[in-house]
């Protein structure tokens, strides 16, 4: 495996020196550019008090490639399939390689306030939102409790 | 008398002592009594002079000598005469004094030209060996020929007593020499046929000329007789020693009972013996087998059997035939000697050698290849029977020369296919086999050599001194005469006597006895010498080719051997002794001049890039402070001459160039008189010992360095080449030439021995030549041979190459493309009108360009004044304009730039943003997250971002790889390459921020920063070394490097021709010093760095661009991959694909296994070449 660039170790210092409220990342032991993401629901969303583990691969290519990202914990999200897979922009055409991982993150916390169902990823729960919003949001709080309760 | 050179003194002086001495000749007869031995040569002899009688009866002779032929012309009388004579040459023959006395007495010199003379024959007699103790004896008389020649003072202690041996042998070899010289003199002696001894049979169907009244009896003795003798050889001869005409007709067939001409033999025989038979060397007697029993008319035939015989005269006059123009001995005397020899005397002798060729062919007596085989064969065979031959059926073979036969042929099958490769495999054979292994090993005392020398270095050394003749220097080596006695001349043949067959000698088994015994007899064919004896090959040369392979260290074999023998012991003792040098130079033809002997001293001629590195090497090995070297630029000695003769203590070593000699000699022979440099200069003195590293730069011998390095002169003579055979086998011609090795240094022989059989495809028999000629003195290691104990003389690590195939860059393909379609269109021009070899300039500048764009676009522009293919050519200059133009084109066609108020307006706006009190603010490259960016590295977009140039560029090769669009990865504005600004640091003042030009970068610089990035990041602070042909590459290659590479982490030097000396060694030793913490990159030019460089501390190497000759490139990865790595080697080429790069590669494979050697007349190159550009352009 070729070396790291120096831009992914600045990255992961950066990371733990000043990390981002409600987001660690941790690169895994093994492969540096492998990490370990856990995201807090945000405030006033359905996800609040759920906390959120993800994926995070950084490509060989990377920074001119996105970052491959991905949900472990189920969530009832109009942008995000039952795989975990993300519908974001930033990560697929609107990737520029000025962002970065922390930039990355941001944004998913940021699709988590505000999801998207005319974008959507996961159509069965788009069609739920768009259909009856509130019991929709209901679910989402249910499995936020069911499967995202930050572990003791 | 006047002397100016003390060569001239001793010798001169001698005389006229001798002359002084002339009123106390009394006392030289009282002396005569005197049975002490002189020492011969002691300077202080004159008033004791003491004569050995040589045998009694020549004592007595000398006192009976006849006052009357007192010639009173210069005050010589035969008396006196031959007193000095014996006097200098202590064992000469009273007959053959009175000889010399009577061709020389109307000389002013008289006794010097006799006895130059006198030398002259016996180191003659040297190359034909007689018997054993005219060997021994001539063994002096080839020594006195050199003292003699350079004057120094023999060795006293040791000649008193070799002489001394000599007088014992002196009667025994009387008569021979005698003979010699009664011939010599023109006075012909009788002839007589004391014996003969049987070669072989023929059956010869002969055709009667006249009716016989009677059939002629079986058994009827018969003769060949010319009838008319005296018909000039010039008209049956053309001057190549053909014959003009049917030879036939000249010999008729005599009855010897009533001679009477009875038929003529058929024409192939007839030419073969018609010049022989009047010479009584060879005899032939001639019987009747069948004539069917009936009268001959005319027109029958009849048969005959042809008995031929060697008879003593062929062996005694040996001398004769060598005297003869064959041998054509450079000596004034000999030309002036034999001035009268008529041509047609040489035409006879050309036609004889011819004919014993021929009729040892129809005789099918073969040479014999291995001895000891043979004589095994003999003794297994004792008994068998030989057949007569009959020409008209298959020829049958005896048994016991079946199988020389056979090997013969196989070897004859082989050696037509041979190529360079196996004539190097060939000499490797030679070398390795006898040489190599029984070469003792001598170590030079830590005294005077620091360095430890590795085994077969050992035995270099052990070779190059004895090729000196330092016998006592090497150890474990007790020289021993015979030893080296058994080595065999190798233009002679060794033949076996055949058993007698002959017609008399089956009947009458008695008649045969007078012969003397002895298996074999020996023949130079070449000559038509015979011996009895086998003839050895003493050379005379000191010195010889040291031709190791690259990298086994030929550099400290050599100074090992400079450092055991410093300087001339037989000149020690005597400081101001000058020698007669007779240059060979046309210009001082005829002139003598006089150099001093700078015995002290060893000139080392080199290449400039390795000047410093024997001097290094000098240094590092010498133990002592009293020896040192000198580096001899031409101008910052002021005299040489001086230097290395008047000072006590003259430099052991004095380096120089090929270039310094060369200029040098230019200017030596451009202004003859009044010059400093030829009165003080490398020409002004006669050298020690020269050497020459990398020899073969004198392979073309009519370039000028050549002709100026062959009129260097020097006692000892070395070659130092890992490659003697560059292109043609003639190469070795210049080298035999430097050595002077006689008589292959005369063009002649060169020509008629080895040039033209190779020309005629006679492969063997020039490479033979070429093999005997260079045994001797030529010692060949290889990496891959194995020393006495079977390991093999060096082991080196691994040795890797990787060919990387390339892929072009967009604008390096379509420039790419437009000059193939140009040098294609032109090829097939020139194949259509068939004149493809007079473009053929025009096509090589195209095949250049073609080269130049797989490397570099910008290679283009630029003129390389180390590419040779681009001579000065006017089509260049034209090509060079259309090469801009081109380049114009190309960027014009990038649309939608930046105009200039574009670029102002941003520019104001760039410095706001990012200038601070005019300097740059710290920016983090959001792509690499550098901080703070490189001002030399920063660009900025149109919409006001900044990046490093590398990071956007990345950017822009991405996006465009993957047809997305490039926006500006901060604001996402839409951006493009030709509208981003740098930094212009040129010009700070006005015009800070200018159009950024998209520098491509060519593919090969790419994957060579791929390259650099792994090494550096696997371990830091190796050295790694670049090679290409183009200077202007290596320039645009340290630009690119520096800027993609940060200082901190390496540094990149620069070496090529156009570094001077200084420069050369700095960079040399900067980039040797490891240091850990950087990556050491040294761009090297493939011409000025690819030979003799020791670069042993890196092991890696790029190869940007391949060159034409496969051994250019070795040579180039030799100089990492030699003696003293200790890592593995990786070699990468870079090579693009489907690029006349490639094709390039397939002549070099084609240049491995056909060898260049072939080429060998004008007419195969020139197909070659043409084959070489159909290859290109396919």
């Amino acid at each position: 495996m070729s070396s790291l660039p120096k831009r992914i170790i600045k990255e992961t210092e950066r990371l733990v020196s000043d990390p981002v409220p409600g987001i660690t990342a941790e690169p895994h032991d093994d492969n540096l550019r492998y990490f370990e993401v856990t995201i807090e629901g945000p405030q006033q969303s359905p996800y609040e008090n759920g906390v959120f583990d993800l994926e995070l691969f950084l490509p060989d290519d990377y920074p001119m490639e996105a970052p491959k990202v991905r949900f472990l914990t189920k969530i009832y999200h109009p942008n995000i399939d039952r795989l975990g897979r993300i519908c974001l922009d930033v990560l697929k055409t609107n990737w520029s390689p000025a962002l970065q991982i922390r930039t990355v993150l941001l944004s998913i916390q940021a699709l988590l306030a505000s999801p998207n169902p005319n974008d959507p990823l996961a159509n069965d729960v788009a069609e739920d939102w768009i259909k009856d919003e509130s019991s929709a949001i209901d679910k989402a709080k249910q499995w936020t409790q069911l499967y995202a309760q930050p572990k003791k | 008398m006047t002397t100016d050179a003390s060569s001239q003194e001793s010798k001169k002086r001698f005389f006229k002592d001798g002359l002084d001495s002339q009123e106390d000749s009394s006392e030289l007869n009282l002396a005569f009594d005197n049975n002490d031995s002189i020492l011969f040569g002691n300077r202080s002899f004159k008033n004791e002079v003491k004569i050995i009688p040589i045998d009694q009866e020549d004592n007595i002779a000398i006192d009976d000598l006849d006052e009357n032929q007192r010639s009173t012309q210069n005050g010589f009388d035969r008396d006196e005469f031959l007193l000095q004579l014996q006097v200098i040459i202590p064992d000469i023959k009273r007959t053959e004094a009175n000889m010399l006395y009577d061709m020389f007495k109307l000389d002013d010199n008289c006794i010097e030209k006799a006895i130059e003379y006198y030398f002259e024959i016996s180191s003659k007699m040297d190359k034909g060996k007689v018997d054993n103790n005219m060997e021994n004896d001539n063994d002096d008389g080839g020594e006195d020929v050199i003292i003699l020649a350079s004057s120094s003072s023999p060795d006293t202690s040791m000649k008193s007593s070799q002489q001394s041996q000599k007088i014992s042998f002196g009667s025994v070899t009387s008569k021979k020499r005698l003979s010699s010289f009664e011939v010599f003199s023109q006075k012909k002696p009788k002839l007589e046929v004391r014996w003969k001894r049987f070669i072989g049979s023929l059956q010869v169907n002969a055709m009667a000329t006249r009716p016989t009244t009677k059939p002629l009896k079986y058994g009827t003795k018969l003769k060949l007789v010319k009838p008319n003798s005296n018909v000039i050889p010039s008209k049956l001869y053309s001057d190549s020693g053909k014959k003009k005409k049917a030879l036939s007709s000249y010999i008729k067939v005599f009855d010897m009972s009533n001679n009477r001409e009875i038929g003529k033999i058929p024409e192939d025989i007839a030419q073969i013996i018609y010049p022989l038979l009047e010479k009584q060397e060879i005899s032939f007697l001639l019987t009747l087998v069948y004539c069917d029993n009936k009268r001959l008319s005319i027109g029958d035939t009849f048969v005959l059997q042809l008995d031929c015989f060697l008879t003593n005269l062929i062996f005694d006059d040996e001398i004769i035939s060598t005297s003869s123009s064959q041998e054509n001995i450079s000596s004034e005397f000999d030309k002036s000697s034999q001035d009268h020899i008529e041509n047609q005397l040489e035409i006879e002798n050309r036609a004889s050698r011819l004919s014993h060729l021929a009729l040892f062919k129809k005789l099918n007596l073969f040479p014999i290849i291995d001895e000891q085989k043979e004589l095994k064969k003999i003794e297994e065979l004792n008994d068998t029977v030989r057949d007569v031959i009959d020409l008209d059926d298959e020829i049958i073979y005896d048994n016991s020369n079946e199988i020389p036969m056979e090997e013969e042929g196989d070897k004859e099958n082989v050696d037509h296919s041979l190529n360079l490769n196996q004539l190097m495999a060939f000499y490797n054979v030679t070398q390795s086999g006898n040489s190599l292994l029984n070469l003792p090993e001598t170590q030079p005392s830590k005294d005077i050599f620091k360095l430890e020398l590795r085994r077969y270095q050992k035995q270099g050394l052990s070779w190059m001194l004895l090729r000196e003749q330092e016998y006592d220097k090497v150890s474990k080596y007790e020289y021993d005469s015979d030893k080296n006695a058994t080595t065999m001349n190798p233009l002679w043949k060794q033949f076996k006597w055949p058993n007698d067959m002959s017609w008399d000698g089956q009947r009458n088994k008695e008649s045969n006895s007078n012969y003397p015994d002895g298996l074999f007899f020996y023949a130079n064919i070449h000559s038509g010498k015979y011996s009895m004896e086998k003839p050895t090959l003493k050379s005379l040369v000191k010195g010889g080719i040291l031709s190791d392979e690259m990298g086994l260290g030929k550099t400290i074999s050599t100074l090992a051997t400079i450092f055991s023998a410093p300087f001339d012991r037989e000149e020690k003792n005597h400081n101001e002794l000058f020698i007669k040098e007779r240059t060979t130079n046309n210009s001082f033809d005829s002139e003598i001049i006089c150099k001093p002997y700078a015995y002290r001293t060893t000139l080392v001629v080199v290449p400039t890039s390795l000047l410093m590195q024997w001097s290094s090497e000098f240094e590092k090995s010498k133990n002592g402070d009293d020896i040192y070297s000198e580096i001899y630029y031409g101008g910052n000695v002021t005299s040489l001459k001086s230097l290395l003769t008047k000072t006590k203590n003259p430099p052991t070593a004095v380096f120089t160039t090929y270039g310094i000699v060369q200029n040098e000699w230019t200017r030596i022979s451009k202004n003859t008189s009044n010059n400093s440099e030829a009165l003080s200069g490398l020409f002004s003195v006669q050298f020690f010992r020269i050497v020459l590293d990398e020899g073969h730069i004198i392979r073309n011998r009519s370039t000028i360095t050549s002709k100026a390095i062959m009129n260097l002169s020097s006692k000892r003579k070395w070659i130092l080449t890992g490659t003697p055979i560059i292109n043609r086998l003639d190469d070795i011609y210049s080298l035999v030439k430097f050595l002077g090795l006689e008589p292959w240094s005369q063009i002649g022989y060169w020509k008629s021995f080895v040039s033209e059989p190779f020309e005629k495809k006679d492969f063997k028999s020039a490479f033979d030549v070429v093999n005997s000629i260079l045994s001797p003195v030529l010692l060949r290691r290889t990496k891959q041979m194995k020393d006495i104990d079977g390991k093999p003389l060096v082991e080196l690590p691994l040795k890797e190459i990787f060919i990387e195939d390339i892929e072009l860059s967009a604008l390096q393909n379509k420039v790419y493309k437009y000059f193939l379609d140009r040098a294609e269109s032109s090829v097939r021009e020139g194949l259509a009108h068939g004149d493809l070899l007079k473009k053929y300039s025009t096509i090589l500048v195209h095949i250049l360009r073609l080269r130049q764009i797989c490397c570099d676009v910008r290679l283009l522009g630029t003129k390389d004044d180390n590419d040779e293919d681009v001579n000065s050519n006017n089509q260049v200059v034209s090509d060079s304009v259309d090469v801009n133009k081109i380049l114009k084109d190309l960027k014009h066609t990038t649309r939608n730039a930046l105009n200039q108020d574009e670029i102002t307006e941003l520019s104001d706006k760039i410095q706001l943003k990012y200038f601070e009190n005019g300097k740059l603010k710290s920016n983090e490259c959001p792509i690499c997250t550098t901080e703070p960016i490189d001002a030399n590295n920063i660009i900025f977009t149109e919409c006001g971002h900044c990046f490093c140039e590398s990071c956007l560029q990345e950017y822009f090769d991405f996006q465009v790889q993957k047809k997305l669009e490039t926006k500006c990865p901060n604001c996402r504005q839409i951006i493009s390459t030709n509208r981003v600004l740098k930094l212009n640091h040129d010009t700070v003042e006005n015009e800070p921020i200018e159009l950024y030009c998209p520098t491509q970068k060519s593919a090969k610089i790419e994957a060579l920063l791929k390259h650099l990035k792994v090494i550096q990041d696997q371990s830091a602070g190796e050295q790694i070394v670049i090679f290409s042909q183009f200077s202007s590459y290596l320039d645009i290659l340290e630009q690119d490097l520096n800027e993609a590479l940060s200082t901190k982490e390496t540094i990149i030097y620069k070496f090529d021709g156009r570094l001077s000396l200084k420069e050369r060694s700095t960079v040399l030793k900067e980039f040797t010093t490891k240091d850990l913490t950087k990556q050491k990159i040294l761009l090297l030019s493939l011409k000025a760095g690819g030979v003799g460089l020791n670069l042993t501390c890196s092991s890696h190497a790029f190869m940007m661009d391949p060159w034409w000759s496969p051994s250019m490139e070795d040579q180039a990865i030799d100089r990492i991959h030699r003696i003293g790595q200790s890592s593995n080697v990786k070699v990468v080429r870079f090579i693009v694909q489907g690029s006349i790069e490639e094709k390039m590669l397939k002549i070099q494979e084609r240049k491995r296994t056909i060898g260049e050697a072939m080429d060998v007349d004008e007419d195969d190159r020139r197909k070659r070449r043409i084959e070489d550009i159909k290859m290109l352009f396919e």
